[in-house]
């Protein structure tokens, strides 16, 4: 294991040497791209990435083009994690017959696949599943903007209820989307995983810590990151932050880790809590939730945000 | 660069992200020392999608660097502790870096494109 890269401050962590290029065809304003330099600034080993198609990996791959200036690839949409546990496996073999090549030694790879709810979710959920169940030593790190961003906003089973969407719209016969968030994070705690975290960019501090809990651990670690997005939810690109704040002061994005599958810690605390209220109507996609006969979700909202809250602190007490 | 026909393409296809093969992994290397491929994004321009851009007004600058971790398109120059400009050919005009500036008043502003630079500086607000 090599040295963890110290972090102690933005300025200290700002000398860092990006390996995520500029000119990738991501909208303006998209969160993907910050949440991508976080975690690859958040180490100085070599890197072995792999991407599922989605927003990220159309944007960063466009011919003749590459934004990566680390060993990056792309399969298919459901198997970014199968991908980067293949790479995973082979290196492991390989060091254990001594073939590794010798610019390889005293080098510790970390192995990252990036996925997006679509492809986190729905469609690659079986093939996630396999590796945390094999036990391979990666991170999965799901880009959670709540919809099928890249092929025009369809709803995925991140997509939360009311929102509307392309494929659940609302109007005059329907709220929009009608079906709860799958709680992605417990499911793969409940893999066993030795490391399970929801962050978001605008936490930086939270995240990089985070980021280099997972890279310190040996397993599967699965990183679900919040990543506001400006084309679906329908905000002004220059918001991004100003919503994830949002949704991390509203507590509609708790964040918390849980190790070995069980020891949870919340890990931010809003000092003054906004109500879930403001979250959704700084958002173009819950416009409608404010018309009168809608109005009934936005206090289930609250309360599903509350009590989950409630739940997320009484394990946390029990620490189980 | 050449570009290549559907039917010209291998199924698969390998890009390279730089020349020559760097002794250090990139992250040791400041972007301006690297040898980048014609395949880089890098090396390709993206100013064309802004419809305003920030300018950066190094006198009110406390150098938090908040602008530098936020910006989504690697845009905001920073070394050594130190931020020094904005990349023009990979910034959008998001606008993130202006918003996040905690200075008052703001060391990041954004401006009309045909706006120069200097001027933009010269109309700069006052503190409120």
């Amino acid at each position: 294991m090599s040295e963890m890269k110290k972090i102690k401050n933005l300025k200290e962590f700002s000398t860092s040497a990006d390996r995520f290029e500029g000119a990738n065809l991501l909208c303006p304003g998209c969160a993907h791209s910050i949440i991508v330099r976080e975690i690859l600034n958040a180490t100085n080993d070599p890197l072995v990435l792999s991407a599922s198609t989605g927003c990220l990996e159309v944007c960063t791959a466009v011919y003749p083009y590459t934004s990566w200036d680390a060993s990056w690839i792309h399969i298919g949409f459901e198997n970014s994690s199968t991908a980067i546990a293949g790479a995973e496996a082979m290196y492991k073999t390989l060091k254990r017959k001594g073939k590794l090549p010798a610019s390889c030694e005293g080098k510790s790879p970390k192995f990252i696949a990036f996925g997006g709810d679509g492809a986190t979710y729905d469609i690659g959920f079986q093939w996630i599943s396999g590796c945390f169940e094999r036990g391979h030593d990666m991170m999965y790190v799901c880009l959670d903007n709540e919809v099928y961003a890249n092929t025009g906003g369809q709803r995925s089973s991140a997509t939360p209820i009311g929102s509307s969407t392309t494929t659940s719209p609302a109007g005059r016969v329907s709220y929009g989307e009608k079906m709860n968030k799958k709680d992605m994070v417990q499911i793969m705690a409940a893999h066993g995983s030795p490391y399970v975290a929801q962050v978001a960019p605008n936490k930086w501090k939270d995240m990089i810590k985070k980021i280099q809990k997972g890279f310190a651990t040996e397993g599967p670690v699965y990183i679900n990151a919040m990543s506001a997005c400006t084309t679906e939810w329908k905000f002004a690109p220059d918001d991004t932050i100003a919503i994830s704040d949002l949704a991390t002061d509203s507590l509609v994005f708790p964040l918390y880790e849980i190790e070995n599958g069980t020891k949870l810690t919340i890990t931010y605390r809003p000092k003054n809590k906004i109500p879930v209220r403001d979250y959704l109507g700084a958002q173009g996609r819950f416009k409608h939730l404010f018309k009168p006969e809608y109005e009934y979700l936005i206090d289930e909202w609250q309360k599903r945000v509350d009590d989950y809250w409630e739940y997320l602190q009484r394990r946390e007490e029990a620490g189980v | 660069m050449k570009y290549l026909g559907w039917d010209e393409l291998l199924p698969g296809a390998i890009l390279f992200s730089f020349d020559e093969e760097m002794e250090k992994d990139a992250c040791e290397v400041l972007p301006e020392n690297r040898p980048y491929a014609e395949t880089n994004s890098h090396e390709a321009y993206v100013g064309d999608w802004r419809v305003l851009k920030p300018v950066y007004n190094r006198d009110l600058c406390i150098d938090c660097q908040f602008c530098w971790i936020y910006c989504p398109d690697v845009s905001i120059i920073s070394r050594d502790k130190k931020m020094i400009g904005v990349d023009y050919d990979h910034c959008k005009g998001c606008g993130i870096c202006v918003e996040v500036c905690p200075t008052n008043p703001k060391s990041l502003l954004m401006f009309e494109e045909r706006i120069e630079n200097e001027t933009a500086l010269a109309q700069w607000p006052e503190k409120e």
